[in-house]
């Protein structure tokens, strides 16, 4: 069998075919193509021009799929979409696209929770059975768990997402945005060393990152870090040096704009590393899962690995291409609630910017 | 397969102590053992917050130290308010080898508790009620189910001790309150099971000092979720806990009343609609 | 009358860090013995207290304890460990008000000496021979019966700021005819003065 799934939750339009093949051999990957709306520095993208830039690329997207794949539209058995969480506008114009294609191929729709995609997609490729899985994105920040055919949450951010908070101090320091502001982020971080004392919040399994980003803010603004201007600087710094790996430090203390990313990167991973695991000492857990861009860092990995080894277990992470939003995780996660049975009629083809991963039914999973 | 689990090294100064303290649970941030207190015939519980080493030095220094010290200092606060818990016996916040030299992890050395957890008392208690309790007479069962009313209204006592005192606890489950033993621990009950003794709160490893009607609505309402979960039969006795509550202290009406906001709200927001 | 000079090794300390505590009554030479701490002179080397200070013997074993351990730590705030476990007597960072409140003073007659074998040569012996030389008092035992006829526990309440809680009754009041309240309240008092010792400076 084989599902299309269709992803625009956000700033990046996915389109994947996934094969669950009849023998029951384990699935496959046909086609997984995406296209990220990106905005310029210091601006983030916003809802209708993420949707229309959705709307430009999403037939060419699942013509391109479908080539790459070697599938005609015969072979395909649903089209599945993400039904939300997520921004709006950006949801309505591929859910818009999903109807059509349904329409005009006879095809059924399976509306499929964003976060369980992620999750998954994650399963699938690590081969994680039961792991403790950390959701982190530009949107979502959770600690999920599976009981009893739902994916609870265990903790969550209070306020804003933890990418969020890094794409939003990206903006502050005017860093681009292409590929995606964490990535830049992270390269910039390995350049730091001076750790500067940022507000740390968790209570319990949950915690909180809109303190420690107006922390940072201010923290940037004082030292005169932020803006344009900087940027350039660094640029050129980086364009003059380009031989060598480095951008020489300067020689006075005054933390650097590396530092501070090298600061919020420790403190806020450090945060979700915690919050982790208390939740694998709760249910008893040795494996953990990363999904959601953010999972892409790899100074979060490795982070996570060193918790995961100290308590006898192992980590389990993904690279870019399922990591960042996608649309064969949509696949996937469709196909498996459509071989139960599942499918969502076009009435009820809508999508939702709420949707907690903990509403899902979980029929695919035994207990 | 992951190498079979071992704990991190003690340390300084209990790799000295004979015999070694034994390992009694692993949490997240601390492992609990049982040894000895300055008095070698008198037990103690060590509790051990080892350094993590998937942080930045500098920020695990930071939060172990600040956190052992808050539950120190929550501890020392209800000793001296006469609130049950148990005594600070020592402590050492900055590790093993002092400010230049290796940082192995902070540790609090605490009064020994001798008695049972009140989940194992709910669940022996639970598990014998389901398998007799059609054999009671309506007498009997009376006097069953008014030992859990009576230990729930303890429990409310303790509790609004605790807030009287200024503290909230963070994680308040029947796992983290113990009944100390007697020193005659015999019943009448036939399911010879005891609930006497005081109650005592543990684990303050979340603990904070707030006097904040929502910090202490949210404590009882934690606590109300983790009986429901845990003790199904005994939940029906939650009420007796909060009219115990409600005794214990004057501002105990007003957090109550925030309890009712905090269960229309949950501790997770919807994000429906 | 002979000299009551107990050896501990206190629990979780290295057994090479002996701790050698005497008590001693209606001592006759505390300015001398005082002097000697001021001159530094190292024979004199003693945690030198004034024991109506000291409400019991786990009240005095939590300041060694936090002494030594500090000690082996390198962290000690004052010059050895000797001073440092008078410094540990005291609820507050303050050095010099630990001397004045904890410490020996030309009056005191009851006075708890401490000495720790930091090095070999200091053992139960060589300090026992010292102490008969020079300490003019009388040796009694150092328990909690004993401590109990010394300790002022209304001063020790003022210093450790714990003048809210109930006292226990002196043992011999025969007015109180409950005994265990008087232990509650003793033993309250003493858990809450070893948090304390516990917290300083944190």
């Amino acid at each position: 069998m084989i599902a299309i799934g269709m992803e625009g939750s956000a700033n990046k339009l996915g389109v994947g075919i996934m094969l669950h093949p009849k023998d029951g051999s384990p699935p496959q990957v046909l086609a997984n193509i995406r296209h990220t709306y990106v905005s310029p520095p210091g601006e983030g993208f916003l809802p209708k021009d993420t949707a229309r830039h959705h709307r430009a690329w999403v037939v060419k997207l699942v013509k391109k799929a479908l080539k790459e794949a070697q599938v005609s539209v015969d072979d395909v058995s649903c089209i599945c979409f993400t039904k939300g969480p997520g921004m709006g506008a950006p949801l309505q114009s591929v859910v818009v696209a999903a109807r059509m294609l349904s329409l005009l191929w006879d095809k059924p729709l399976v509306g499929v929770n964003h976060c369980v995609g992620h999750i998954e997609m994650g399963r699938l490729i690590t081969g994680a059975t039961n792991p403790v899985v950390l959701y982190v994105s530009g949107g979502n920040t959770q600690v999920i768990a599976y009981s009893s055919q739902r994916y609870r949450i265990f903790g969550e951010t209070l306020d804003i997402a933890v990418g969020n908070c890094l794409d939003r101090f990206a903006r502050t320091l005017h860093i681009s945005n292409d590929p995606a502001p964490g990535y830049n982020i992270e390269q910039l971080a390995k350049q730091g060393n001076q750790l500067v004392d940022l507000p740390y919040v968790v209570k319990g399994m949950d915690c909180s990152f809109s303190g420690i980003l107006a922390a940072i803010d201010a923290l940037a603004a004082q030292l005169g870090l932020g803006g344009e201007e900087r940027e350039k600087e660094d640029a050129e710094k980086r364009a003059s040096s380009a031989g060598e790996a480095q951008i020489i430090p300067e020689t006075n203390d005054k933390p650097t704009r590396a530092d501070l990313c090298f600061s919020l990167q420790e403190t806020i991973f450090s945060m979700l590393v915690e919050i982790t695991e208390r939740a694998m000492a709760h249910v008893g857990s040795k494996q953990v899962l990363i999904v959601g861009g953010v999972g892409s860092n790899l100074r979060l990995q490795e982070m996570m690995g060193i918790m995961a080894r100290d308590r006898g277990g192992s980590v389990y992470a993904t690279d870019e291409r399922f990591c960042i939003d996608n649309g064969i995780m949509i696949a996937q996660a469709g196909m498996l609630a459509y071989q139960t049975g599942f499918q969502t009629p076009l009435k009820e083809s809508t999508c939702t910017q709420r949707f907690r991963t903990d509403e899902v039914f979980v029929k695919w999973r035994e207990d | 397969m992951a190498p079979e689990y071992k704990p991190p090294a003690l340390p300084s100064p209990f790799t000295n102590t004979t015999p070694a303290p034994t390992l009694l649970a692993q949490g997240a941030e601390a492992h609990v053992y049982k040894t000895v207190s300055l008095d070698p015939s008198i037990p103690a519980a060590l509790k051990i917050r080892p350094s993590k080493p998937y942080r930045h030095p500098i920020l695990d220094r930071r939060l172990t130290r600040q956190r052992i010290i808050q539950e120190a200092r929550c501890l020392v606060k209800l000793v001296r308010e006469g609130v049950s818990v148990p005594a600070v016996l020592a402590l050492d916040w900055e590790g093993q080898g002092g400010e230049e030299s290796g940082w192995g992890g902070a540790w609090l050395l605490m009064e020994w508790i001798e008695g049972p957890l009140v989940r194992v008392v709910l669940e022996k208690w639970e598990a014998w009620m389901k398998k007799n309790a059609a054999t009671l007479d309506p007498s009997q069962l009376q006097t069953e189910e008014d030992r859990v009313r009576s230990l729930m209204k303890r429990i409310g006592h303790t509790i609004g001790g605790l807030h009287k005192a200024g503290v909230v606890h963070g994680d308040l489950t029947t796992s983290n309150l113990m009944l100390r033993s007697p020193v005659q621990n015999a019943t009448d009950s036939p399911t010879g099971i005891s609930m006497d003794g005081d109650v005592v709160l543990i684990d303050f490893g979340l603990a904070s000092q707030s006097a904040q009607d929502e910090d202490r609505a949210v404590d009882l309402y934690v606590l109300e979720r983790a009986i429901g979960s845990t003790h199904p039969r005994s939940e029906p006795f939650f009420e007796e806990m909060l009219h115990g509550y409600r005794e214990s202290y004057k501002g105990a009406t007003a957090t109550l009343k925030r309890l009712e906001d905090v269960r229309m709200r949950g501790r997770k927001r919807s994000m429906l609609g | 009358m002979a000299l009551k000079l107990e050896t501990i090794n206190i629990p979780h300390l290295p057994a090479s860090l002996p701790v050698h505590v005497a008590l001693y009554r209606n001592v006759q030479n505390s300015a001398f013995l005082r002097q000697q701490l001021l001159a530094g002179n190292s024979e004199f080397e003693y945690a030198l207290i004034d024991a109506s200070m000291v409400l019991s013997r786990a009240h005095a074993l939590a300041a060694v304890f936090r002494a030594v351990n500090d000690y082996m730590n390198n962290r000690l705030k004052s010059r050895n460990v000797h001073s440092e476990i008078v410094f540990s007597f005291n609820p507050t960072n303050n050095i010099a008000e630990s001397f004045r409140k904890f410490g020996i003073a030309d009056s005191t007659k009851d006075l708890l000496v401490v000495k720790v074998s930091v090095t070999p040569e200091i053992t139960h012996d060589s300090v026992a021979a010292h102490l008969e030389s020079s300490i003019e008092g009388t040796s009694v035992p150092f328990d909690d019966l004993t401590l109990s006829e010394i300790s002022d526990i209304t001063k020790i309440k003022k210093l450790y700021k714990l003048g809210a809680l109930p006292s226990p009754a002196a043992k011999a009041d025969p007015s109180q005819p409950n005994g265990t309240h008087t232990d509650d309240a003793q033993r309250q008092l003493e858990l809450s003065m070893l948090g304390a010792i516990a917290l300083r400076g944190s």
